[in-house]
């Protein structure tokens, strides 16, 4: 327990440092608050954010976006995946289609989708559902169709079929891969979402850094930047990292291709 | 049945001969079925047109060289920024990479400035340098330098310690060292960082065009989507998406296949 | 082909090595005491059980492991981390996969300073001595174990090092070619006579192979043992010799009860 509270402490150490010459360099060029805030500002900011509320309205807002999108996309991406890939010859034939799209995941389609969708909710959550989709299915589809055949035949003459098969040996042997694109999706879902928070709505994170903007409160801007990094941090690290872990590193797997 | 067999027999030996044919050819059946549903009017025709709508606002942007100049100031900014963020982040890897105190210095600075994104600065890019290539060419350089510098620590790190006494026992330099041994030996991690990088920063130059720019790829589609003219957002979509594709492909990919092989690296 | 080496003695005096180790929480000592002379153009076996300290000894010959005691001398000159006068050949061979089999053997004439050339020519020069000059364009990696290792030892000779140091370097190639390069490298050492450093924990290869087996254990020289078997030396006449056999079993008993 010692062990991880050290490195804990040895992770925030360098961050706790910068911090201190944040204030610093603010304090001895005496920055104007206009171009950089000082950590008192921002912590004020913080303050007030909470206070009035508005700092959790759009927390709330933007991992709601996050969490509608993702789930819809990995419950309708995974399955899709999966049947596409256990046919060599299907999943060769839409392989490319997949890389395509993947490739416009999220923030491209913002245009088209406030177009469809208008501004708000659904918009934002189309682009999030669209960021996961492509890669989560993609990576899917490499998973499964990269199971060695030797493995699904020694299951299949171990007298497994149908929905044994899929559970004790497709989903775990893809789930490297799928692990893997759900984090990436997971990454570009988030950026996308900022993005879009920036121009199609007006709650969620990106639109409180945008409209900070507006009117020079730096101090609103670094304050929500903070936020979002944390977030993503929590996510990646308190999540999605023990997941990848406790998964693939402990069944000694190797993610291919 | 044996003659839909015969034919796919035929066209995986057309395809093996030419490999393009197989990436090609998945798009056939979605183009097809696209044209249909525009066609029978499915969802209303300004919302969705047809392919051949795109073809004609293709052929007509070119025409009047548009189409060109945005392609042509998307593509060199993204030059730009990348190359940037390659001269910083390739030598900031090899430091990572190669010294254990600065590694654990910077790392978690790193991914914590990595946690907020590259459109989270934009707002304060704004603010600093207003709406101005210097701002988009920073988003650019950001997003592209952690790929980087991630994987050419990864790839230094990755040289074993035998290459290493190797050469200092053959009387090179440590400097010699880094040049010789450890630039060259973790040459596939630094190309997969290129490509990763690229990708990254490709998305982003068209994120922030669509938000703030004033010419490109990116703010074509956002200006025809307030003018409502849904042709020229496919065709910027389509546009973007077969560019990158083919670079991908056909030129990084390969570039880092071969190193990877060649250096005997890569165990697939 | 003459040895072009200079009158150069290695003398280790007392040497030890102590390290933190984290996970023990403690100090460890890998090696205690050692003092070993090494004489110009000596072929010297380094034997003894996983533990005893020998690759530990080798790193600090070579420079890359600092010592914690005693000193280690080429020629009263005390060594200085790693360099080009101590020669090192590896078990995992160590060769630069993206540079080719000639450019690898032209690494250390290049490192000091040699034009392009002229190194090419060494390398030649050194691949026909284990008779792979039509390979020198080839790349590491298309080459098998055995010759990949050849390769290695000769980079290391062009370099004309005062000691070649050789950690285990045939542990990783099958038997029959570990007999076929046993053979060269003592063929090799009759012709040119460097002074070699060969660790093993192969008795049957140490004895085999030197001038002398020292027989290291916990750290420390249980026995440094003159062998003094005929030369040229092959594998089908030795293996029926008494005077190997029992030079053999000696060197067994004494690495058994360590």
């Amino acid at each position: 327990m010692t062990q991880r509270l050290y490195s804990a402490f040895k992770f925030a150490l360098p961050l706790i440092l910068l911090l201190i010459f944040w204030e610093f360099c603010v304090q001895f060029f005496q920055v104007n608050a206009r171009v950089f805030p000082s950590i008192e500002a921002v912590f004020n900011a913080g303050v007030e954010a909470v206070k009035d509320g508005s700092i959790f309205a759009h927390i709330v807002a933007s991992l709601g976006r996050v969490a509608v999108g993702t789930l819809l996309a990995v419950v309708v991406s995974i399955p899709l995946g999966v049947a596409m890939g256990l046919n060599p010859i299907v999943s060769d034939f839409l392989s490319p289609l997949f890389r395509f799209f993947s490739v416009l995941a999220g923030i491209a389609w913002i245009p088209i989708a406030t177009l469809w969708f208008g501004y708000g909710f659904g918009a934002i959550t189309f682009v999030i559902f669209n960021a996961v989709f492509f890669v989560v299915t993609y990576n899917t589809l490499l998973g499964v169709a990269s199971i060695p055949m030797p493995l699904r035949n020694a299951a299949a003459s171990l007298g497994a079929n149908g929905w044994t098969l899929l559970t004790q040996v497709i989903l775990p042997g893809a789930l490297p891969n799928i692990v893997t694109g759900i984090r990436t999706g997971l990454g570009f879902a988030w950026r996308g979402l900022i993005a879009a928070e920036m121009i199609a709505t007006n709650v969620g994170l990106g639109y409180m850094l945008f409209l900070a903007r507006d009117f020079y409160k730096t101090e609103v801007i670094v304050l929500g930047m903070i936020i979002i990094g944390l977030i993503w941090l929590a996510i990646d690290r308190l999540i999605l990292a023990p997941v990848e872990r406790a998964t693939i590193e402990r069944w000694g797997m190797v993610r291919r291709a | 049945m044996m003659i839909l067999l015969k034919a796919w027999s035929v066209y995986l030996r057309i395809a093996a001969k030419f490999p393009i044919i197989q990436t090609i050819l998945p798009f056939i059946p979605l183009v097809i079925a696209w044209a249909l549903v525009t066609e029978y009017e499915v969802f209303p025709r300004a919302f969705l047109p047809g392919p051949v709508d795109v073809i004609n606002a293709f052929g007509t942007l070119t025409y009047k060289g548009v189409l060109t100049q945005y392609l042509e100031d998307s593509v060199v900014r993204l030059a730009v920024g990348a190359s940037v963020g390659v001269a910083i982040g390739i030598p900031l890897g090899l430091l990572i990479g190669l010294s254990d105190r600065v590694r654990e210095a910077v790392w978690p600075i790193l991914l914590f400035f990595q946690a907020i994104g590259d459109i989270a600065w934009l707002p304060i890019l704004l603010v600093w340098f207003g709406f101005s290539l210097t701002t988009m060419t920073l988003i650019i350089v950001y997003t592209v330098l952690f790929p980087i510098v991630l994987n050419t620590s990864l790839g230094v790190r990755s040289v074993s310690t035998d290459l290493h006494r190797a050469a200092l026992s053959l009387g090179a330099s440590k400097l010699r060292v880094v040049w010789e041994v450890v630039l060259p030996g973790a040459l596939p991690n630094i190309m997969t960082g290129l490509r990763n990088g690229l990708g990254y920063g490709w998305r982003a130059l068209i994120a922030t065009e669509i938000i703030v720019g004033t010419s490109g790829i990116g703010f074509m589609m956002f200006d025809a989507r307030r003018a409502g003219s849904v042709v020229e957002i496919l065709l910027g979509m389509v546009v973007l998406g077969t560019l990158w594709y083919v670079v991908d492909s056909w030129v990084l990919a390969p570039i880092e296949r071969a190193t990877g092989k060649r250096w005997g690296l890569v165990t697939q | 082909m003459g040895s072009g080496y200079a009158m150069k003695n290695l003398t280790i005096q007392n040497v030890s090595k102590t390290y933190f180790d984290p996970y023990a929480g403690a100090n460890v000592t890998a090696v205690h005491d050692i003092s070993l002379k090494v004489n110009q153009g000596e072929f010297i076996s380094i034997v003894g059980p996983s533990g005893c300290g020998k690759t530990t000894l080798l790193n600090m010959i070579a420079g890359f492991l600092p010592i914690s005691g005693g000193s280690i001398n080429i020629d009263d000159k005390p060594i200085k981390g790693p360099g080009a006068d101590r020669g090192v050949v590896f078990q995992t061979f160590a060769l630069f996969p993206w540079k080719t089999v000639g450019e690898n053997v032209g690494f250390g004439p290049r490192m000091r300073g040699l034009p392009k050339k002229e190194c090419d020519q060494i390398a030649l020069e050194f691949l026909s001595l284990v008779g792979l000059e039509h390979v020198a364009q080839k790349y590491p990696n298309e080459l098998s174990g055995g010759m990949q290792q050849r390769v290695g030892v000769v980079r290391a000779l062009a370099n004309n090092p005062d000691v070649l140091l050789m950690d285990e370097p045939f542990a990783s190639v099958d038997a029959q070619t570990r007999m076929t390069l046993q053979e060269e490298l003592t063929k090799i050492w009759q012709e040119r006579r460097p002074t070699i450093l060969f660790i093993t924990h192969d008795v049957a290869e140490s004895v085999f192979l030197a001038d002398r087996v020292v027989v290291l254990s916990k750290g420390r020289v249980l026995e440094d043992m003159p062998i003094q078997l005929q030369r040229p030396r092959v594998w089908e006449n030795l293996i029926e010799d008494d005077a190997f056999k029992a030079l053999s079993s000696q060197v067994l008993s004494k690495v058994r009860s360590a």
